[in-house]
């Protein structure tokens, strides 16, 4: 033991990667299913009469969005976490048996949190805050498993031996801190069986804040577990990936440092955009608005960063998938970091808030950016953590032209089903009357439902491609020698 | 000063909490007392009510439905008058919903009676056409869960003071109360007689058979709920 | 003076605080970068030499040299 030199442990790593992508399939076939659901309704009954209480549009959408965020792309961030915080630390978890047995203890927490969600989920116990659906119990399990991976980063950056935190690692803190001060503040409840003296359901509770208040402490939370969950850790992933990969270092540096404290300080006033026009007072609404748009500064800091550091070394995105996979990844970020802002402006909003629009948004964020990011992290992962290489770069080639058609065929269809019903329910006749009952805007969007289905479906088949590849990277292909350095090694 | 910073992951930490936590700080905490003043002619919810609010909830109704009319001419048209913030002084959770795939529900009691929702959850399309809703039909069977209901009540009558059996202002000058009962026999009991009054307008017999047994499907308390949005 | 203009004052004073603070970090990493304190980009570097056996490129035991200058 004492003679052998000393290697990084990816043995959390691999526990969260594997859970990555069983939760991705998951929470993208949920996704599809609901999808398929809103353009032919009769796939509600998909197992039948009998189960159509658990197959519903109503009790799978809340799983999907949470297999999503709190399976898949949080999975994605620890396993991330703990790859690139040994390495930019250049510190070992194997030379820590504390930080070892923490790592996997979140690990096993997080699955059993995972478990309780689902059932809980499927039975209908919701507390009907969107992303914070859980009742009590799971919030607390929830909270011990945030505790045990903050004591991994801060434990791991105790024993460090590199002095100064590379910026990746200033991300993972703030996702950190931001999620925790976010999900404590808005799961505020009291249990109801306890407060009245043991009647009712023991997990059931009522939310501490009414109203006006709840909404708003609810879209504080809602907006930033959006920038803490799909943008922080997201960039924390680019700035070593990319840089990595391609062998270039980041191109600025300063920038990089200037955009991660714009980002702080503007991201969490921008929430007030997601309550226009509603009962909020007025210069909250406008201090969401103004803020949403500045915002586009700081992270198109980032993301030009990021372009920028592929300067002169464009052929690689030509020759190199995983490349590929990035630099659509940080374009896209551009494109919705873009998009969201415009969509804050009052104006805008007013037509845009509570249509199609808004879930293309949302998803040209999270299958472009997110999506991507997570999957060229994993794809760039698994030789190292797995010592062999990539099984099939035709394979990952294709898996990106077949998922980017889906996400443009989703975000497209969206604009247009959320423009053209956004503007049928303001439409007046020539007596000032309403134009349009509102059925009439439902049954028009039936072709766009169609599209946006089949863009699913079609990043659904990527994704699976991409399960594919990586279970035949760690069981077909034979164990790398070479010391691995930037580009990944791909098998035709 | 900044590099000082950057070396110490402990302050740094602190340094990234301070600007994070500021912008909740200012938004949200000033304004809580006046965001919970309820208006003039706003009840908390009965036994009853508050079942079938758990049932929407159960069901995710809010993924689909909003409860918030938006201050334009083409919404108020639509839905009635604009939501006002004291309207859902009694709201826990809020359910204003982010997204309507079907209308709006926050003033449904005004303008969709028992019957119309009736048959519209046991078959959608068949009272609109081209609906895109799925069918409810086990909310006929399955029974709500006043126990609940009425330990939520206790709860916040408790802890956050909403004022049941008091005098309640109404918009002409009158005042009301909504009744709790004094133990969970009682809400019980309280709870069946206004889902009889529901039941009365209901065309389902294994709903009125059950009521008339004492026991309380889903459906009706949903009913109760959606009737008392005004 | 209600609660209403405590919350105004307190936004615009730390709006003003940090956005100050922001630019003082500018000109810190520019200025620095200049008279030759501490290059900054060099850090970009701790991405690509990531190896255990890599040496790191500010180490850990700096810090000691620091804290008896200090």
């Amino acid at each position: 033991m004492e003679n052998r030199p000393l290697e990084y442990d990816y043995s959390v790593a691999k526990l969260f990667m594997f859970t990555t992508i069983v939760l991705g399939i998951v929470g993208m076939l949920i996704g599809v299913i609901l999808a398929f659901q809103l353009a032919f309704p009769s796939i509600n009954l998909l197992l039948g009469e009998g189960l159509a209480e658990y197959t519903n549009f109503s009790r799978l959408r809340p799983l999907h969005t949470d297999a999503v965020i709190f399976g898949f792309t949080l999975s994605g961030v620890f396993a991330t976490w703990y790859y690139i915080g040994q390495r930019v630390l250049k510190v070992s978890m194997a030379e820590s048996g504390f930080l070892m047995f923490i790592g996997k203890l979140h690990f096993w927490l997080y699955v059993v949190g995972v478990a309780a969600v689902v059932v809980s989920l499927f039975m209908g116990i919701t507390t009907s805050k969107e992303y914070a659906e859980f009742e009590w119990p799971i919030d607390i399990a929830i909270v011990i498993v945030w505790v045990l991976w903050g004591i991994s980063v801060f434990g791991l950056i105790g024993i460090r031996r590199e002095r100064s935190l590379y910026i990746s690692i200033w991300y993972y803190i703030a996702t950190f801190l931001g999620i925790a001060m976010l999900y404590l503040f808005n799961n505020m409840e009291v249990p109801t069986y306890f407060a009245s003296g043991g009647i009712g359901a023991w997990y059931h509770s009522v939310s501490m804040y009414s109203g006006t208040n709840d909404a708003l402490v609810q879209w504080w939370y809602g907006h930033n577990a959006v920038a803490f969950g799909f943008t922080v850790p997201i960039v924390a992933m680019i700035y070593y990936f990319l840089p990595k990969e391609s062998g270039q270092a980041v191109y600025s540096y300063k920038l990089s440092l200037l955009s991660f404290w714009g980002l702080m300080f503007v991201y969490l006033w921008a929430g007030g955009h997601h309550l226009l026009f509603s009962t909020v007072p007025d210069w909250m609404q406008t201090m969401g608005s103004v803020f949403s748009v500045i915002l586009i500064l700081p992270s198109w800091g980032s993301a030009i960063n990021m372009l920028l550091t592929m300067k002169g070394e464009w052929q690689q995105v030509a020759s190199s998938p995983l490349i590929k996979f990035m630099v659509l990844a940080s374009t896209f970020y551009m494109f919705s970091t873009l998009e969201g802002p415009i969509q804050a402006i009052k104006s805008v909003n007013a037509l845009a808030h509570f249509t199609d629009w808004i879930v293309g948004h949302v998803h040209d964020g999270v299958l472009g950016w997110v999506g991507f990011m997570i999957m060229a992290a994993l794809f760039h992962m698994a030789p190292r953590v797995f010592k062999r290489e990539l099984y099939s770069k035709a394979l990952m080639t294709t898996q990106f032209w077949i998922q980017t058609l889906g996400v443009v065929l989703y975000f497209t269809s969206m604009w247009i089903a959320g423009i053209t019903q956004g503007m049928m329910w303001r439409a007046h006749d020539e007596f000032g009357n309403l134009a349009y009952s509102f059925i009439d805007t439902v049954t028009v969007l039936h072709p766009y439902y169609t599209i946006r289905a089949v863009g699913g479906l079609l990043y659904l088949i990527g994704f699976f491609m991409f399960a594919y590849n990586i279970y035949k990277t760690m069981s077909a292909r034979p164990v790398e020698e070479n010391e691995l350095q930037s580009a990944t090694p791909m098998a035709a | 000063m900044f590099h000082w910073l950057e070396k110490r992951p402990f302050f740094f930490a602190v340094a990234v909490f301070l600007t994070i936590a500021f912008a909740g700080l200012i938004e949200i905490l000033p304004n809580f007392a006046q965001a919970s003043r309820p208006t003039i002619g706003t009840a908390p919810y009965s036994t009853l009510e508050l079942a079938g609010r758990h049932v929407y909830i159960k069901n995710s109704c809010n993924a689909c439905h909003s409860q918030l009319i938006r201050p334009f001419k083409a919404e108020t048209d639509r839905y009635g008058h604009y939501s006002l913030s004291g309207e859902y002084a009694y709201d826990r959770p809020f359910l204003w919903g982010s997204k309507r795939t079907g209308p709006d529900l926050m003033r449904v009691g005004n303008y969709r009676t028992t019957d119309w929702h009736e048959n519209h959850m046991y078959d959608p399309a068949g009272v609109v056409p081209g609906s895109i809703m799925p069918a409810y039909k086990w909310m006929f069977t399955n029974i709500a869960d006043v126990d609940t209901a009425y330990a939520e009540q206790l709860t916040i009558e408790s802890v956050f003071n909403v004022p049941y059996n008091k005098p309640i202002p109404m918009k002409d000058g009158s005042t009301s109360t909504v009744a709790l009962a004094d133990s969970l026999e009682g809400a019980h009991a309280s709870a069946l007689e206004e889902a009889k009054l529901v039941a009365e307008d209901m065309k389902n017999q294994d709903v009125k058979d059950a009521v008339a047994n004492g026991q309380i499907p889903e459906i009706v308390a949903l009913i109760a709920y959606m009737n008392s949005l005004k | 003076m209600d609660i209403a203009d405590i919350q105004a004052y307190a936004y615009f004073f730390f709006t003003g605080f940090l956005v100050l603070v922001l630019y003082g970090y500018i000109y810190h990493l520019y200025s620095s970068e200049r008279k030759g304190e501490r290059d900054y980009e060099k850090y970009g570097d701790i991405a690509l030499n990531d190896e255990v056996t890599d040496k790191p490129v500010e180490t850990i035991s700096e810090k000691e040299i620091e804290k008896k200058e200090a």
